[in-house]
């Protein structure tokens, strides 16, 4: 068996610890300083208490400024005046915020469109500006710039609460005490509160952020309140009187500056750290592969009796936490050149990440670990990126799940295959070929222009049909295709796969939950549970005899149109956690047939004749 | 399409009239007497009893509010802002001669820092989780958080006092130089202020250009793109059409920031724009000259959201109609 250079996943390590724990002990280093500041300065930071343009010396610690007052002094009791301006106008601004955020996600409507508009508008707002003229006019004081801070950056928060209430509000619980009748305000306040509750406190740094740096401008504009200092006051006197022109500035304009910035820092730090706990999306993993370092020479086996398709134990892990997640174990199969191969299994049986592995499209947390992938003789693990790019469209091509959002929302659809049919032809052959494209999926000329909102489900869905045949594949994947149209879309989607599976001639793996609908369409069947292959063979064979009790169950599970009329049964039980998977057959928690054995043996692929293969121990004599 | 343009006129126009209602209303809710707001503040005590009814006639301030409102809304159209109290002149006159540099600054420091911000934040994304992509983002974390005028404090201190690089103050030559000197002096004084406007704000479209990207190339399309045999280069030119549509709304709220920004950068580096104009007129209590140097940036902010939201069906396909 080959193994796969082992890629090392790409580790994103979310630096939000580290950057947490320096921000909080900024922090506490400043509240610290505004704390202690009689203790730690000898002299009142408004009179003056030395000569004017003293140096740093043992009385006068950062010397003094022009009226002989205490840099010192002023630097630890500035620390006062800007934290607290800053913590309480994020107070201010946040509860304002939390309030808007509060009416306009529950009641939606009217109330949240004008309200979310405003919101939108304030947002654009020079708003130092109008804080400067409000401050101006309103007269300087200590309240007054916290009211006017308070009131001009609400809108961030507001927004950004907003779509976490609309998100708490459409939660589970909250629906049911709205269906039980409770008030408005009591929803609010038991139910949506307590989930909005950390991404406010995120909020809330993020406004002491902001504050810290407009009361600095604030008062450095000589806006702030006169009888206090702060850091942005001292910095205003040292500008007005030109503490530049000589060497002062290194005591007088420096530490204030530095202190501003160690605050700014720190916030932002604690700010990012507590978001990244309130909303773990921001977390989420490199998307880019991190290439192997050696990599084998590729084997290349293209004789005219290579499938289209061959899999050889094939495993995929997702790295999670601690230990890894396997998603798809030991799978080999095989889809010979013209055939279909149908791959029929449960949500979470693997099937998705398989068939991204045939691409060589398996992305950081899931690895391929070992096995290998040939299409048409090529081998796909080994396959430099531009080679590999090279073998999809043109060798393999897949219609993925969701089919119907595969499309670029800001491309019209022929666009978008003509791009895929210029990979190998000039432009104006290409676009000639999506036109061609279209037409034989069955999509009205006048429309092949429109942009993908323009069209239906259906309509997307055999534009990305058209995509993949755009170069001539030998071999189609097909993940669930027509799942989540309605049946009369469906029944016309896969007819005309099958058309134009017959006229290029195409080998094709059809996946799909749904055993009864690929059994209509496919050669040969496989059943895959928890990652495994637990039974395969031709179609017939396995519809009419199933062999392992889990396709058994699958055939029950469906309805029947034809035939006998035979009760439907569910399946007992629930798929295996993939964390914590049983041992043995991973089938036999939910097994009818299950023995002593089964709990313990991994059942290997038993063959019983005519092509039909099934991993059940009750086969094994 | 047109439906569109007319709602966003429409609400755009409102908010002109909101920040033009305020600007009406901050003088008479303020604390004191209208009329202090139209004396230098060293004469608001020597007023006599005469002069005070003179004015409150000439300004119709002993009318009721709504004809003193109408009054305000007709001198408004004609262009009429005033006297500032400072220099005697027009208040518009005062606002033409300084708003060009203004504009020159901003304008400048929008352009570059919404360009550069794009490109490092896509390649931030493109490399996530990389030494290169964590680089970036903490040396963007770190700039975002330097005060503004101190960042300036600092340049004009390195590059003008100690080096002697760069002039300190203005923004074209006391000497009279034409033709490309002029325009290489021009550059000079322009540079400091320029960098520091462009740090400041180059940080939160840098932040949102690199998360929009990462958001978009986990979309389905991208899949697709990628399954039918695009190169990566064809790839990430897909996601990155798609990701300029929030870039486009932050560089739209870093013109705000801007615009403000100015105000404290123009004073560090007496650069005779409207921020350094704010500053004056606040130190001398100029309130006239402050509400018309705030009025028409509102309306500048405003006219290049209108303009944002116009040419938004452009970027979007899904909002034409």
């Amino acid at each position: 068996m080959s193994v796969t250079p082992a890629a090392r996943p790409a580790q994103w390590r979310p630096p939000g610890l580290t950057l947490g724990v320096t921000g909080a002990g900024l922090i506490a280093l400043l509240v610290a300083a505004a704390l202690f500041a009689p203790l730690l300065a000898s002299h009142d930071p408004t009179v003056p208490t030395g000569l004017p343009f003293e140096p740093p010396s043992g009385a006068h610690p950062l010397g003094t400024n022009d009226v002989g007052e205490d840099l010192w002094a002023q630097l630890l009791y500035g620390t006062r005046i800007s934290l607290v301006i800053a913590l309480v106008s994020a107070l201010v601004a946040v509860t304002i915020g939390l309030a808007v955020a509060l009416v306009a996600g529950y009641y939606r409507g009217k109330v949240e469109t004008v309200s979310m508009r405003i919101v939108d508008l304030a947002l654009a707002f020079p708003f130092l500006v109008l804080v400067i003229v409000l401050a101006a006019f309103l007269g300087r004081g200590l309240l007054t710039t916290i009211v006017v801070i308070g009131a001009v950056i609400w809108a961030r928060p507001a927004r950004v609460l907003r779509s976490q209430v609309l998100e708490a509000r459409e939660s589970g619980h909250v629906v049911a005490a709205r269906a039980m009748g409770a008030s408005g305000p009591r929803i609010m306040g038991r139910h949506i509160l307590p989930r909005v509750a950390p991404l406010t406190a995120a909020q809330f740094v993020r406004a002491a952020n902001v504050s810290v740096l407009l009361e600095a401008s604030l008062a450095f504009l000589g806006l702030g309140d006169p009888t206090r200092v702060s850091w942005g006051t001292i910095l205003h006197f040292a500008n007005a009187r030109n503490a530049f022109l000589t060497d002062a500035w290194r005591w007088w304009a420096l530490p204030p500056g530095l202190a501003l910035t160690v605050a700014v820092v720190g916030f932002a730090f604690l700010g990012y750290a507590v978001e990244e706990r309130a909303d773990p999306r921001l977390t989420r993993g490199a998307r880019r592969p991190v290439r192997p370092a050696a990599r084998p020479p590729e084997v290349v086996d293209r004789g005219p009796g290579e499938p289209a398709l061959k899999v050889r134990d094939l495993t995929v892990q997702y790295a999670t936490g601690n230990s890894p997640m396997t998603a798809v174990e030991k799978v080999s199969l095989t889809v010979p050149r013209g055939r279909i191969v149908g791959l029929v299994g449960e949500s979470g049986s693997g099937k998705t990440t398989l068939a991204m592995a045939l691409l060589g499209l398996t992305r950081p947390p899931a690895r391929v670990v070992s096995g290998d992938v040939r299409v048409a003789g090529r081998d796909v693990g080994r396959a430099r990126p531009s080679l590999l790019a090279t073998l999809r469209g043109r060798e393999v091509a897949l219609i993925p799940q969701s089919a119907m959002n595969a499309l670029n929302p800001a491309y019209p659809a022929h666009r978008q295959i003509a791009e895929a049919a210029a990979l190998t032809r000039a432009g104006p052959h290409a676009a000639a070929r999506a036109t061609e494209l279209l037409e034989l999926v069955g999509i009205p000329r006048p429309r092949h222009r429109a942009f993908p909102h323009e069209l239906s489900g259906g309509m997307r869905q055999r534009v990305v049909i058209a995509m993949a045949l755009a170069n001539n594949p030998s071999l189609l994947v097909a993940d669930e295709p027509v799942t989540g149209l309605d049946v009369v879309t469906q029944a016309r989607i896969v007819e005309l796969l099958l058309g134009l599976r017959e006229r290029f001639g195409m080998a094709m793996l059809l996946i799909s939950h749904d055993l009864p609908l690929t059994a209509t369409v496919a050669d040969d069947v496989l059943v895959m549970y928890a990652g495994r292959v637990v039974e395969q063979g031709p179609t017939s064979r396995v519809t009419t005899a199933p062999a392992h009790p889990y396709t058994r169950q699958l055939l029950q599970a469906s309805p029947r149109l034809h035939g006998p009329h035979a009760p439907l049964a569910g399946i007992e039980g629930e798929m295996p956690d993939p964390f914590d998977p049983p041992p043995g057959c991973r089938f036999h928690p939910r097994c009818p047939d299950a023995f002593d054995r089964c709990r313990g043996a991994d059942p290997p692929l038993l063959d019983l004749g005519d092509g039909q293969r099934a991993a059940c121990l009750l086969y094994d004599s | 399409m047109a439906r569109r343009a007319l709602r966003a006129v429409a609400q755009y126009g409102a908010v002109l009239f909101a920040a033009v209602c305020l600007n009406f209303a901050l003088p008479r809710l303020a604390p004191g007497d209208v009329i202090d707001y139209l004396f230098p503040p060293e004469q608001s005590g020597a007023i006599t009893a005469e002069q005070r009814a003179a004015v409150l006639d000439e300004f119709g301030l002993d009318q009721p509010v709504p004809v003193q409102f109408q009054r305000y809304l007709a001198g408004l159209a004609r262009g009429d802002l005033l006297l500032s109290v400072r220099y005697g002149r027009p208040v518009r006159d005062l606002l033409a001669e300084r708003i060009g540099w203004t504009f020159l600054l901003v304008g400048s420091a929008l352009v570059v820092s919404t360009v550069l911000g794009t490109v490092l934040g896509y390649r931030s994304a493109w490399r996530r989780g990389t030494p290169g992509d964590a680089g970036i983002l903490s040396t963007a974390m770190l700039v975002d958080s330097m005060p503004p005028f101190f960042v300036g404090m600092l340049l004009l201190l390195l590059f003008s006092v100690e080096l002697g690089w760069l002039p300190t103050f203005g923004a074209q030559p006391t000497t009279t130089t034409t033709g490309a000197a002029f325009l290489v002096e021009v550059g000079k004084r322009l540079l400091l202020p320029f960098a520091t406007l462009t740090l400041a704000s180059i940080g939160p479209v840098y932040l949102v250009a690199r998360s929009a990207l990462v958001s978009e190339l986990g979309e389905d399309y991208i899949l697709m793109a990628e399954a039918k045999g695009l190169s990566p280069r064809q790839v990430r030119r897909h996601a990155e059409r798609n990701a300029l549509l929030p870039v486009s709304t932050i560089a739209l709220i870093e013109l705000g920031t801007l615009v403000g920004g100015a105000a404290v950068v123009e004073t560090v580096f007496s650069y005779p724009g409207l921020g350094r104009l704010i500053y004056e007129s606040v130190l001398a209590r100029d309130y006239p000259v402050l509400q018309g140097a705030f009025l028409l940036l509102a309306a500048g902010v405003i006219l290049a959201n209108l303009v944002n939201d116009l040419l938004y069906p452009v970027l979007d396909p899904r909002v034409r109609r």
